[in-house]
């Protein structure tokens, strides 16, 4: 995290260049220089061309670095002649008034021949992105925005997908801004991590700087900024854990909600926050950006704001309906996609499916039927490129390939093929895209409070998601959207607007944030769309359960700490008691595991040599401890230096997310540390190792226990009373009567998944509260069992007495 | 490529393997059809002006249901005519109700409180919400001052949902808009059946059976069983 520069250098601006030079000082500079010399190193500079000018523009930052303050070297980097707190001298930025500057100057600015931020020449690649932002759409409003933005402390953007207004507004903010004279930070959120990560590699690449210096990022963790940035694009998340700090966020002079219209869970919590804090301070400048016409609501709901439009797609989409309901809307998306492929000329097909395994499945129907296409006509050839969220990074970059070359010269073109699940729909932009296919269906989170039960169900999408959809035809000239419904179906069984997470999610952990930025009164608390009061109702208790809120719904000590961590509070209630239990390592590797997605590869070719490896790490006690073996092989192979891509590989791991775990792990160890968590071990050679450990995640996930009620089938206990099978996937050698889980899924059948047993006693010990029998209705069998396990303790404590 | 050489797929057997059309292996070749939309394209270009704030549907709708009083001459007929009579509080109706409707007269004459006018306008109340009172959850939120039986939801004016959003599960790859029958029932793969010595046997008999019926239906003769003594 980037620390804010101290008071005194704030005030400090001007006397860097009036005091004297001093020998010694400049020593320290001159090596700091070197030092960071290899840091500058664009990936795409086309270094054999100005390397001289590189050279040359060493000597001058040691020059400059002469001219500077040496008393504050300690906080200046001026490796790079920019000084945190002060333009580089012959900066365009210099005559700026902030909050006062037009188009014009600013256009001037970014026409020098020099940086205005680090003082640096441009390079040559800077000056073409300049030529082609200038014509992005959003580049013609460029005044009307900055006098939009001078007269209103909020503003509400709208731009579609394609204006610019993601990577250019933030550049119009700093360039008016100047968040370097008054040591605040514009800050730019995404609701996703890789649209952070790569919008901030653009924009860095646009303002011609290096990543993670004045333009940089923030995500969960992973933290690529410095004390120079000026620009920092953040998952909403990250900002609203900023918030849990700095109530008034007073790091930033302007926060610009970006894709707002997704109506993620943490920007609904911002626009609220955001909502008040603009109150307490005028001088925080908040732009939200939209990218659907329903731009109104927002700007009702920030006291009316006055609202800014940038028209963004340029070319009309044809929209065509089936005139039947289609029976089979996979069969009908691979028939259309082939028609496309025969029938239409040349441009790239993109189609929305709702799941890796239907996204997989089509992906390969496709390329054969495709190969068949290609024997019998004249076809041009089609690559078909699957998209989803949990596709390594590799994987997913292949979809900007440019499409493949005919067969033969002149032949008919070749076009790619996208299957994506809706992560196209609005966050990633693919150029080329002419041709969409929307069977009107995705995949949705859904939280039912009763059960306490998250699940992702397939349901048909709203109106303004197939808008947007269609949308993305039109991207680089005139397109087409079939839409594999009738029109009829349309305007009657879609609704007009996706539902905001907030709605949709289990709020456990938001309450808790909430509880920890100071929010007393979660029932007028001025969200745009309040949750149902059952779901802030079961929030509440789990996290009573949970001992993180008292009976009064305070705050309690372990509530506090446990919001410290970006993890669910189940999980990070387990972390922070496992010292008692004498396992905190062990525990915090298996947080580490459960925050990342499935290590367990199991390809559809290959099943059997996957469960065999699996195998191999079995422990009989559960997939918790199965994954926890898998680690410590993983880190035994690291440690002795072999290859653990190679290994995983062999294992069928996944060896990117077991390093992000790894990752992870690193990440939580330092809360910890910071808040002086202790990290024990039992003894491996001890009996209660294994015990020690499942006690634990009992203290953790005592919520989520099922007991068996027959030979496979298991119930789930208090609410959420359903019957449920163990997952497929699950390695559980003993027989255990009463297990815990990690996830319930609901498919067509309900499973637990990722399970282990553990005994009914530790739940009466750990979670008396929630096991009260006194309070329990229902579910007779459970709780005599679980009555005659009470007797049983009660029985040998009283022989352990008289003895 | 025209469409209609998708259509005609009966016979595609009986074409020569190189003139073959398309779609091949897995799939019928049944052309999807598609109709262009009745709104015309997705113009953003057009589309994308900001509708006027004021000029939006809900106050063209509270402008024609709701004129404003200079602009409605009938609101103001009403009043003289009703000046003379008691106006009731609730529904802002003339208490004297008998002077009106035509049918009045048949009718037993009701009083102003069991009209229906005056019933729709009373506030009332909602059955007590099914919550248990003993949930800690709950207890948390009336503290804070939301009441379970009000019926509304939580937010600044309680403009929040009063129920949680329900979710159907969708197992099948049925396409929008289909209707299933409520009888249908999903078909059941089945399963191969495992084969025994004496299900093979019963088989057999069975099939030889079947086939000495055949041979006698196509190759008996009344005459020559007869002559056999058979028939």
């Amino acid at each position: 995290m980037a620390h804010i520069p101290n008071s005194q250098a704030s005030r400090a601006p001007g006397c860097a260049r009036r005091c004297k030079y001093d020998p010694t000082f400049a020593m320290a500079d001159e090596r700091s220089s070197k030092v960071s010399m290899p840091e500058r190193k664009r990936s795409w500079s086309p270094a054999d061309a100005n390397s001289s000018t590189k050279r040359m523009k060493v000597e001058d930052d040691d020059k400059k670095a002469i001219e500077s303050n040496p008393y504050l070297s300690h906080w200046n980097d001026n490796s790079n002649g920019y000084v945190n707190g002060k333009l580089p001298p012959g900066s365009a930025l210099n005559q700026f008034k902030r909050r006062e500057t037009t188009a014009k100057q600013a256009a001037k600015a970014e026409d020098g021949d020099n940086n205005p931020f680090t003082g640096e020449p441009h390079s040559e690649q800077y000056f073409s992105i300049l030529k082609s932002r200038r014509n992005l759409p959003v580049h013609k409003q460029r005044q009307e925005f900055l006098d939009a933005y001078h007269k209103s402390q909020i503003l509400v953007f709208v731009g579609e997908t394609g204006s610019g207004k993601t990577t250019q507004i933030p550049q119009y903010v700093i360039y008016d801004e100047l968040p370097h004279l008054n040591h605040k930070m514009v800050a730019c959120t995404q609701p996703r991590r890789v649209a952070a990560m790569s919008v901030a590699q653009r924009v860095a690449d646009e303002l011609d700087v290096n990543l993670g210096e004045e333009v940089g990022y923030s995500i969960r963790f992973e933290d690529k900024t410095s004390s120079k940035t000026i620009l920092k694009y953040m998952t909403d998340g990250m900002l609203l854990r900023e918030a849990m700090h700095d109530h008034a966020l007073s790091r930033y002079s302007c926060i610009i909600l970006d894709e707002a219209h997704e109506r993620t869970l943490a920007t609904d919590i911002l626009m609220a926050l955001l909502k008040g804090i603009t109150q307490r301070r005028p001088d925080l400048k908040l732009i939200v950006m939209s990218a659907t016409l329903d731009a109104q609501k927002f700007q009702r709901y920030f006291f009316d704001a006055p609202l800014l439009v940038v028209p963004g797609r340029t070319h009309p989409v044809e929209i065509f309906y089936t005139p039947e309901p289609e029976k089979d809307y996979v069969e009908g998306a691979i028939r259309t996609v082939l028609q496309i492929h025969a029938s239409e000329a040349e441009g790239d097909i993109l189609l929305f499916l709702t799941g890796e395994e239907e996204i997989e499945d089509t992906c390969r129907k496709i390329s054969l039927e495709v190969d068949e296409l290609v024997r019998e006509t004249d076809c041009g050839p089609m690559a078909v490129y699957p998209l989803y969220g949990t596709l390594p990074p590799h994987q997913q970059q292949k979809i900007f390939d440019p499409p493949p070359a005919p067969f033969k010269k002149g032949g008919r073109p070749g076009r790619k093929c996208i299957i994506s699940t809706n992560i196209a729909e609005t966050s990633l932009t693919i150029d080329g895209i002419v041709y969409v296919v929307d069977p009107g269906f995705s995949k949705q989170k859904i939280y039912n409070p009763r059960l306490r039960v998250e699940s992702l169900l397939v349901s048909a999408i709203s109106k303004a998601s197939a808008q947007q959809r269609a949308g993305r035809a039109g991207r680089t000239k005139p397109g087409k959207c079939f839409r594999l419904y009738t029109e009829k179906a349309f305007k009657e069984e879609l609704i007009e607007q996706t539902y905001p997470e907030i709605l949709r999610s289990n709020l456990a952990n938001t309450v808790l944030e909430l509880k920890k930025l100071g929010v007393e009164d979660l029932v007028h608390f001025d969200l745009m769309d309040p949750p149902a009061p059952e779901t802030m109702m079961r929030a509440l208790e789990e996290l009573n359960y949970l001992a993180c809120l008292d009976d009064e719904g305070e705050l309690t000590q372990l509530g506090s700490l446990a919001s410290e961590f970006p993890l669910d509070p189940a999980l990070a209630v387990m972390l922070i008691s496992s010292p008692e239990f004498y396992c905190s390592n062990e525990i915090l590797s298996l947080t580490a595991l459960l925050s990342v997605p499935q290590i367990f590869v199991r390809p559809a070719q290959k099943r059997r040599e996957a469960d065999e490896m699996k195998n191999l790490f079995k422990h009989n006690d559960g997939d918790h401890l199965t994954m926890l073996n898998v680690y410590h092989a993983f880190k035994g192979v690291l440690g002795r230096g072999e290859d653990g891509k190679k290994w995983c590989h062999q294992h069928y791991l996944s060896f990117r997310h077991l390093s992000s775990a790894d990752n992870v792990r690193a990440q939580l160890k330092r809360i910890m540390e910071t808040h002086n968590i202790d990290l024990v071990s039992t003894d491996f050679n001890d009996r209660d190792y294994y015990t020690n450990i499942r006690r634990a995640l009992v203290a953790g996930f005592f919520m989520q226990v099922a007991k068996r009620e027959n030979n496979k089938v298991y119930r789930t206990l208090k609410d959420n009373n359903s019957a449920v099978m163990l997952h497929p996937s699950t390695v559980l050698g003993a027989d255990y009567e009463w297990v815990i889980y990690n996830e319930f899924v609901l498919t067509s059948k309900q499973y637990v998944r990722t399970v282990t047993g553990i005994r009914p006693e530790w739940l009466l010990e750990l979670a008396p509260q929630y096991y009260d029998l006194g309070s329990w209705e229902g579910q007779k069998d459970v709780k005599q069992a679980l009555k005659a396990v009470a007797d049983k303790m009660r029985r040998r404590a009283a022989m352990k007495a008289s003895r | 490529m025209g469409a209609e050489e998708w259509s005609d797929n009966d016979d595609a057997d009986k074409v020569p393997l190189q003139h073959k059309r398309p779609f091949g292996s897995g799939l019928r070749r049944k052309q999807v059809v598609f109709v262009p939309a009745s709104s015309g394209p997705l113009d953003s270009v057009n589309e994308t002006k900001p509708p006027e704030p004021s000029k939006s549907v809900a106050d063209m709708y509270l402008s024609i249901v709701l004129p404003t009083e200079n602009g409605d001459p009938s609101t103001g007929t009403v009043e003289t005519n009703v000046a003379g009579l008691d106006i009731c509080d609730i529904c802002k109706l003339p208490m004297d109700e008998s002077s009106e409707g035509t049918d009045a007269g048949r009718l037993p004459k009701r009083p102003h409180q069991a009209s229906i006018a005056h019933q729709v306008c009373m506030t009332h109340s909602h059955p007590p919400s099914s919550l248990d009172r003993s949930r800690m959850g709950l207890g948390v939120l009336q503290a804070q001052g939301w009441d379970p039986d009000a019926g509304t939801g939580l937010g600044a004016l309680n403009q929040g949902i009063s129920f949680p959003i329900k979710a159907k599960p969708k197992n099948d790859t049925l396409g929008l808009g289909v209707e299933v029958p409520k009888d249908f029932v999903p078909k059941k793969k089945d399963k191969p059946q495992m084969l025994d010595a004496k299900r093979v046997r019963k088989m057999a008999a069975e099939d030889k059976k079947r086939h000495e019926k055949l041979r006698h239906q196509f190759f008996g003769n009344s005459d020559v069983e007869k002559y056999l003594g058979l028939g």
